[in-house]
């Protein structure tokens, strides 16, 4: 009886032991290591195409020749690249530095999960470099969280084969813009890719003077908003003359422009090597976006390192920041064109002022709204992109869609606070 | 004696659930502690990221649930979606399962074909509905040829949610049929022989046999699947990016959780509310329909 016992007593511990272990995630290796006196520290970010993590691996590579104290391990995020951080960041698994997106990084501010950056900064780093705006988006109360690693602006990209056979000019103003879409609109071609989202929306939609987002509340109901809107759904609507990707079966605004769907897009500079690896042969030219109502407008998109406030190796993190944001880490990284540098400096010693394609891109940073504006944008995105577009397929009227997701946006903020 | 019985009991029980606690302590851990810790954070406003904060809130998670519109949308969004897709891919199992049970030829291979959609998993499923559904896509190209309308079955509102139920027919109904299958092959021949003999087609032998001995199976059938449309979230999330769109009209119950949950900051609280109406919504669907097909022994 008494060995019966012994032996269920054992092959239950065993048991136990066995799930316990599975049950406690092994956290050896995970960036605590210090082996050799070298410092791991990992960075986290979204995966772009193959040059581009060329080009961010060589700059790492760089990093550690400089610190050969320091070994940097990266992490690629492929999908969900917020939703898997937040996740990690709540189980105490964050990187110690990753990308954090303009348009995300109020509320990440607010919650204290950033480290400030400020007591770091040495003179030599010179933080005035940056482009003041973009710098802006990633501070509160004159704290730095981040430091902007690079920025995208928007500009039109035109076909010239099609502006040649149609024999117009490139637009200027937002009035020739629709005059030249009809000109180009025949045979399933559109003249005009249009994205119906706020974030490609934005300056359009304050470009009479009204604001879509009011004292960190939705407000692109107002009149001034909707009146400055309403020109979008009607070239789709009236004058038939442009089209969402979508609807030409194209997956982005630059697939619909490559295939040759659309003669006119507003993109970013992430187009231009996407232009040149799938659709060599395009003939193509880029122009700054037509004026509303004679004034100059733009978005700019721009993305941070940050430092995880929870990070045990703060020093090294630092170093890391300081090199990627420094002249000659952003040099490197932004060499081939995939994003803009953010320092003055930098984008001189390029020359990316003067490129035919890029000038463009460039020229809009001076006037353009930078992608973040309060804790509450990602709702009211989200509210105003759902009614934005049943407008613009003419389901309903714009005035009574964006009044409806106004009111929704702010009672999801209200029933927040 | 008797003290030494029940301590010998005692002894027996004691060794039962040593033998057991490996599992109990799994399903403590992965099954009712996350419930449990559902049912507390519904009642509180969760704050999760940066500091850690809990503030009870009572039911104002649950009340907050009528005056969301998107939550109601979400609701009638998935009922429409039930009420449609349980009853279309249940009568297109049974006849699915009735046609290869009547022993034609090539019955094995028209099988294997009818089984195929099952096995692919629901997102590559998803992915080659999306390239078929798409405006210059395989659909839109076969109605052109037969000269009907297309439409923009990704973009447009209307249509949206009807494309989605129409892969789910697609791509639940043959697994049920396989369930059909084998209780078909249960069903006595001499019912249909006596039948065949007091004159009956095949049509009155379907409606009066095969479907009442089929009852059993069909409540079974009908309740996985109530279950299953009620918890649509990777078609939709697929199809619409995770937003819902276009204009909420692939926003369903679980979707709206998971954006909660996990994209807006600060609503864990409210989105465990939301999962345990989703909870209750199910197992009141599931008494009913349980009510309705009461007399399940036939035999």
């Amino acid at each position: 009886m008494n060995k019966k016992w012994m032996v269920s007593m054992s092959v239950t511990a065993l048991l136990a032991g066995g799930v316990l272990a599975g049950c406690s995630s092994d956290n050896g290796g995970e960036g605590s290591s210090d082996e050799g006196g070298k410092t791991t520290i990992t960075l986290a970010g979204w995966g772009g195409n193959p040059t581009e993590q060329d080009l961010l691996q060589q700059t790492l590579d760089d990093f550690e020749a400089q610190n050969p104290d320091i070994d940097v391990k990266l992490e690629v995020i492929a999908d969900q690249y917020m939703d898997v951080m937040k996740t990690r960041l709540i189980g105490g698994e964050g990187p110690d530095v990753f990308y954090l997106d303009a348009f995300e990084a109020p509320a990440m501010i607010e919650t204290g999960v950033l480290e400030p950056l400020d007591d770091y900064v040495t003179e030599e780093f010179d933080v005035e470099d940056f482009e003041a705006p973009l710098l802006e988006a990633f501070q509160k109360d004159g704290v730095t969280y981040g430091f902007p690693k690079d920025y995208s602006t928007l500009a039109l990209f035109y076909n010239k084969t099609m502006f040649e056979e149609a024999g117009v000019e490139v637009p200027t103003t937002w009035e020739e813009m629709m005059e030249v879409s009809k000109a180009l609109t025949k045979d399933g071609v559109y003249g005009y890719g249009v994205a119906p989202e706020l974030a490609r929306q934005y300056f359009v939609a304050e470009s009479l003077g009204g604001s879509v987002v009011e004292d960190n509340m939705a407000n692109f109901g107002s009149d001034e908003v909707i009146e400055a809107l309403q020109p979008v759904i009607d070239q789709h609507n009236v004058d038939k003359t442009s089209a969402q990707p979508s609807e030409v079966g194209a997956s982005s605004g630059g697939d619909m422009f490559g295939q040759q769907r659309a003669a006119m897009v507003i993109e970013g500079n992430w187009n231009i090597p996407y232009l040149e690896e799938t659709f060599p042969e395009l003939e193509y030219g880029t122009a700054e976006v037509p004026t509303i109502n004679g004034e100059k407008g733009t978005m700019a998109f721009t993305v941070s390192y940050v430092m995880n406030a929870a990070s045990e190796k703060k020093e090294a993190s630092w170093k890391l920041i300081e090199y990627l944001t420094g002249k000659e880490g952003m040099e490197t990284w932004t060499s081939k064109g995939f994003a803009l540098p953010t320092r003055k400096s930098v984008a001189e010693e390029l020359g990316y002022a003067n490129d035919e394609l890029r000038g463009p891109l460039v020229a809009g940073a001076e006037y353009a709204t930078v992608w973040a504006n309060g804790t509450n944008l990602p709702t009211i995105t989200n509210n105003f992109n759902n009614q934005f577009v049943s407008a613009f397929l003419g389901e309903r009227p714009l005035d009574e869609a964006l009044k409806e997701a106004e009111e929704q946006a702010n009672s999801e903020i209200e029933a927040n606070n | 004696m008797n003290r030494k019985y029940s301590r010998k009991r005692l002894q027996e029980a004691g060794q039962g659930y040593f033998f057991m606690s490996p599992t109990l302590f799994v399903l403590a851990c992965f099954i009712l502690g996350p419930i449990f810790y559902a049912v507390f954070l519904s009642f509180h406003n969760v704050r999760l990221l940066g500091e850690t904060a809990f503030n009870f809130v009572g039911f104002a998670n649950y009340e907050r649930v009528f005056d969301d519109r998107r939550a109601l949308i979400a609701l009638w969004n998935t009922f429409k979606y039930v009420i449609i897709v349980v009853p279309c891919q249940t009568v297109l199992a049974i006849i699915l399962a009735a046609t290869l049970n009547a022993g034609m030829k090539g019955e094995k291979f028209f099988r294997i074909v009818y089984f195929l959609p099952t096995l692919t998993s629901s997102a590559v499923l998803t992915l080659i509905f999306m390239w078929m559904y798409n405006r210059e896509g395989l659909i839109n190209f076969g109605l052109e040829t037969l000269g009907l309308p297309t439409y923009d079955f990704i973009g447009d509102p209307n249509i949206a949610l009807t494309a989605i139920m129409i892969m789910n027919i697609w791509a639940t109904a043959p697994f049920f049929m396989v369930i059909y299958l084998a209780a078909l092959q249960d069903i006595p021949d001499s019912l249909y022989e006596a039948a065949e003999l007091d004159g009956a087609g095949p049509i009155r032998k379907f409606w009066s046999i095969t479907v009442p001995h089929l009852k059993p199976i069909t409540s079974f059938v009908v309740i996985m699947g109530i279950i299953g449309t009620f918890q649509l979230f990777d078609q939709s999330y697929i199809f619409s990016g995770g937003s819902g769109g276009p204009d909420n009209s692939t926003l369903t119950v679980v979707l709206l959780i998971y954006q909660y949950a996990f994209k807006t900051l600060d609503t864990m609280g409210y989105a465990t509310a939301i999962a345990f109406m989703l909870a209750i919504v199910i197992l009141i669907a599931t008494l009913l329909q349980r009510k309705f097909s009461k007399e399940e022994n036939l035999y």
